[in-house]
């Protein structure tokens, strides 16, 4: 195949899932954006509900004057068609999702902003982790199976994985921060006393957080690279490099892991595209900052923009981790080609 | 020999020096000295940190804001359920017809920037709200002041559109707080737009300012003004707040609110369930609630729980089915499921029976009460009132091993003057004149089956949503087919609104004063928008000539008159006899502190104020709390 023929496949190709990759996000947020305003709530109820909930009843002429100032505030004004080509001029090209309702008048791109760090260090770091720890694990798990190491780490996974994960972190929370007191029951970051101070109480915050997410993350990797790799294993050309007489190490790394990684990278990209919504029940659990309590708050107190705001950004990550996979995956399996 | 029994004795006292150096020299998460902290739970993030302009949409005046920092012009004694001023110094001198009103200024108030707080704040503040419509009360507070000026340094003169009689109940705080929070004129008047000024770092009348907060909105660090003399809690009280810093933060789940109590991470939470005051203090023997055995809760707090009905529904809008869904159900099981039978019966629609209002309302209502009767469509009638409910239920929980009181007043206290009978007889005749019919099948209604839809607000409220669950188990065992539904927030609010519903969990009751217009005015008929569409009125919907002439009348009668007194309790009657509302209990509240670093918290041994946390009035408090020594 002539060099002109193969740059002309990849533009084509490259052009369509780009479209698709669009295609993909419009019809995503259009989606989030149409179904929360058919939820039979109102935010300005909800804000009424929340004052007379804790101030006893309120004087109807106020309440009146409040609901209407409150609608205009929010700007809930307008046909549903003309808040929809709004956001898609501002939220979608400019990444400009208006004011939080639950936190008015605050951008939904400036709590964003506060929580997507946290939730990013988090996230990124022990998936990332758990990646490479539990490939690696699941590669002596597979590759190695008749050793006795293999054998248990293999079973610890199996033991581990199903666990629901709120047990773990449970269990994780009561002996650490209760009963031994080594850590607090519930993060406290504190930013405003020193650089010093700032990263001692992140540390000391995530570290059950992170342990939660690792365990259950590792056994997931472990069992999965166990799995490809105890096949690849058994493949022909792993039996000829055998006959060759090449050392085990180089036929672990050279071809069972170059072989069984494939999936695993693919798998890895979805993960790291997914983290972006967080981790709800990290956050519940160990009160972490994140994005996923923060959906889960916006979706309590219908606050449309802040919902938008948290899934578009969702939604934007993982398509472009897809499309990312999708370009890079020739370089990784050679036996994939554009077409 | 002798070297091993002398370290078994030196370790466990060095490891005793140590743990008690810990204690001594215990810091907070925060930094500071956990001695010199107060440590209070809020009951959600706030999800505007660093905004304490409480006239900026959104403000988490709950997060110790109007607690500890907000200036108020009238104040509530919560034992006594009278107000005192606070800026104001008393209540509003008004002319005849409450057009006109002086308010004398109490002297000797500084802001926390040693400026001195006067009539030029006051008038301020309220010209602030009139001319931004951006703030929410913006539109109400120019339907009702015509003009605020200032007399003179330390008098302003308030002049209402119309007769406006209740100037202190409405614009002073009666339970939580209220919406008008003096600010410093020096400060706002040189901001270009109050509605969306932070406030991040402000300047206070109260005894506390911010020390620091928390940017992701957990926690906030208050620490007591070193001029709090001048503060508006000095000058009134003459007393110091005990604790150096007060940080108010939300805790977490149940479950670490429990595990941070027990390890003294906490020292007050906000609101609790029965089991978990059990597993508390059964950990922990610092850990108490109101009562520091049975029942633990007070029964002060002014919003009875029960169930609401919708009445622009049929056959809901029949008072005769109201009484009948009153008496199908049996209020000592409905108590025993709620809180193990804790808790003051509230059965009077509308009204709370607080310690206050059962002294004023309920007790001089029980002659008449004991009297009433229905009339139930065969030509004979029923008496519905059961006097003997206190006594039934001691007896029930004397058998279960719990020591309650045997003298008359303390039974009153603690369970009420009564409920309704529990008489599914009448109830069923009841029904039938309603319109309903009894096949073997169950119940019909206009020769239809007859479902009733039942719901509750999930998660929050254990005591309105055991009640409406216990109330679902009582119909169902009467005989009728019920579906039993949990609604998230979102949803709730919207439906109250709305009137989606039949019958539910709301709570369309609440105050503490004399006068009964602020708790009724929402029941006035005129404000009945038909259902699907918001009104301004009760979402009940509930249409009553009578009780609305009597809001009318109430509206222009001064609160502290015998006529507002009498009026109120005219209007009981009324309601009484509609039933709009089947009160339970009154708001039954297991608020928990922790003795361990700080005590001297309001008791039923030391009644000095009610355990509100998240009230206004908490400022008052921290100058009773004092350190463990």
């Amino acid at each position: 195949m002539s060099k002109g023929v193969k740059q002309l496949k990849f533009s084509k190709y490259l052009g369509l899932r780009i479209l698709t990759w669009a295609l993909t996000i419009w019809i995503g947020v259009t989606f989030i954006f149409f179904v929360p305003r058919m939820f039979p709530s109102d935010p300005v109820e909800n804000m009424i509900g929340r004052i007379q909930s804790r101030s006893g009843q309120m004087d109807p002429v106020e309440m009146e004057a409040l609901r209407k100032t409150l609608r205009v505030q929010f700007g809930l004004e307008g046909s549903l068609m003309e808040q929809y080509l709004s956001f898609l001029k501002k939220g979608l090209l400019q990444f400009d999702f208006g004011p939080s309702l639950m936190s008015f008048p605050t951008p939904v791109g400036d709590i964003i902003k506060t929580y997507l760090p946290y939730t990013l260090g988090l996230m990124l770091v022990t998936t990332v982790m758990a990646w490479l720890i539990g490939n690696f694990i699941g590669l002596q798990a597979g590759f190695r199976k008749h050793r006795l190491s293999s054998k248990i780490l293999e079973a610890v996974a199996i033991c581990i994985y199903p666990v629901p994960y709120f047990i773990v972190a449970l269990i994780l929370q009561i002996v650490f921060a209760f009963i031994l007191n080594w850590f607090p029951l519930q993060s406290t970051i504190v930013t405003m006393g020193g650089f010093g101070m700032f990263i001692r109480s992140l540390i000391r915050a995530s570290i059950l957080p992170a342990i939660s997410l690792l365990l259950l993350g590792t056994g997931w990797w472990i069992i999965s690279m166990k799995s490809l790799s105890g096949t690849v294993a058994e493949e022909d050309f792993v039996l000829y490099a055998r006959y060759r007489g090449l050392p085990e190490t180089r036929i672990g790394r050279s071809y069972v892991l170059r072989n069984s990684i494939i999936t695993q990278v693919t798998a890895l990209a979805m993960s790291l595209g997914g983290v972006f919504s967080g981790s709800i029940m990290t956050e519940i659990i160990f009160g972490y900052p994140g994005v996923g309590t923060l959906i889960q708050k916006a979706i309590l107190q219908s606050d449309y923009n802040m919902i938008l705001g948290c899934i578009t950004i969702s939604i934007v990550a993982i398509s472009t981790a897809t499309l990312i996979v999708d370009l890079i995956y020739p370089l990784i399996d050679p036996r994939i080609r554009y077409s | 020999m002798k070297r091993r029994v002398s370290a078994f004795l030196v370790l466990p006292l060095l490891l005793l020096l140590v743990f008690t150096a810990a204690n001594v020299y215990a810091v907070t998460e925060v930094g500071t000295p956990r001695r010199e902290t107060l440590i209070v739970e809020t009951q959600t993030p706030t999800d505007v940190p660093g905004q304490f302009n409480s006239y900026m949409q959104g403000t988490q005046m709950g997060f110790g804001i109007h607690q500890l920092m907000s200036a108020m012009m009238w104040e509530m004694d919560t034992v006594k359920g009278e107000q005192f001023g606070e800026v104001a110094a008393g209540f509003p001198e008004s002319n005849e017809d409450f057009t006109e009103h002086i308010v004398r200024i109490r002297e000797g108030i500084r802001w926390s920037d040693g400026e001195e707080l006067n009539a030029d704040d006051v008038v301020f503040t309220f010209n602030m709200i009139m001319d931004n419509p951006g703030i929410g009360a913006s539109a109400y507070y120019n339907t009702v002041f015509e003009s605020v000026e200032k007399v003179d340094d330390y008098t302003v003169r308030i002049k209402t559109r119309e007769s406006f009689p209740r100037l202190a109940l409405r614009f002073g705080v009666t339970i939580w707080g209220n919406d008008l929070r003096i600010v410093p004129e020096h400060i706002y008047s040189k901001v270009d737009d109050v509605t969306t000024f932070k406030d991040s770092n402000p300047v206070v009348a109260g005894p506390y300012t911010v020390h620091s907060y928390d940017p992701l909105g957990k926690w906030v660090l208050y620490e007591r003004r070193e001029d709090w003399q001048y503060s508006t809690v000095g000058v009134v009280t003459g007393k110091m707040p005990q604790a150096k810093y007060v940080l108010f933060k939300y805790v977490g789940d149940d479950t670490t609110r429990q595990m941070a109590m027990v390890n003294n991470e906490v020292d007050i939470l906000c609101e609790v369930t029965p089991e978990m005051v059990e597993v508390m203090t059964a950990m922990n023997p610092n850990i108490a609630c109101w009562y520091k055995d049975f029942p633990y809760a007070t029964s002060d707090d002014p919003c009875s729980k029960g169930i609401a009905f919708q009445m622009a529904k049929e056959p809901f809008d029949n008072p005769d089915f109201r009484w009948g869904i009153a008496l199908a159900m049996n209020f000592d099981e409905i108590s025993l499921n709620i809180f193990d039978g804790v808790g003051r019966a509230s059965a009077l629609p509308i009204l709370t029976a607080t310690s206050a209002m059962q002294e004023l309302y309920y007790i001089p209502l029980l002659p008449w009460l004991e009297e009433f009767e229905l009339d139930l469509g065969d030509g004979t009638t029923f008496k519905p009132f059961d006097p003997d409910y206190a006594y039934r239920m001691a007896e029930i929980l004397r058998a279960q091993g719990y020591d309650v009181p045997t003298e008359h007043d303390e039974l009153i206290d603690m369970f009420g003057i009564g409920c309704w009978k529990y008489a599914p007889d009448v109830a069923e005749k009841l029904f039938i004149k309603a319109g309903l019919e009894k096949r073997t099948d169950g119940w019909y209604f206009k020769g239809e089956p007859f479902t009733i839809n039942m719901t509750y607000l999930a998660d929050t409220e254990a005591q309105a949503g055991r009640g409406l669950i216990a109330a679902y188990d009582q119909l169902v065992k009467f005989g009728f087919n019920c579906n039993l539904a949990s609604e998230s927030s979102a949803t709730w609010d919207s439906n109250a609104a709305t009137g989606n519903f039949e019958i539910a969990g709301y709570w369309p009751t609440g105050g503490i004063t004399r006068d009964l217009y602020s708790q009724i005015s929402g029941w006035d008929a005129d404000l009945i928008v038909p259902l699907g569409e918001r009104g301004s009125g009760q979402g009940s919907r509930w249409r009553n000539e009578e009780a609305t002439r009597i809001i009318h009348e109430l509206a222009k009668v001064s609160p502290d008159s015998d006529e507002s007194y009498e009026l109120g309790m005219e209007f009981m009657k009324v309601a009484i006899k509609d039933l709009p509302f089947i009160g339970f209990h009154s708001g039954v509240k297991f608020v928990p502190t922790n003795s361990t670093y700080w005590t001297n918290y309001p008791s039923a041994e030391n009644p000095y104020n009610g355990p509100w946390w998240w009230w206004s009035c908490f400022k008052y408090i921290t100058t009773e709390i004092t350190p463990v020594q």
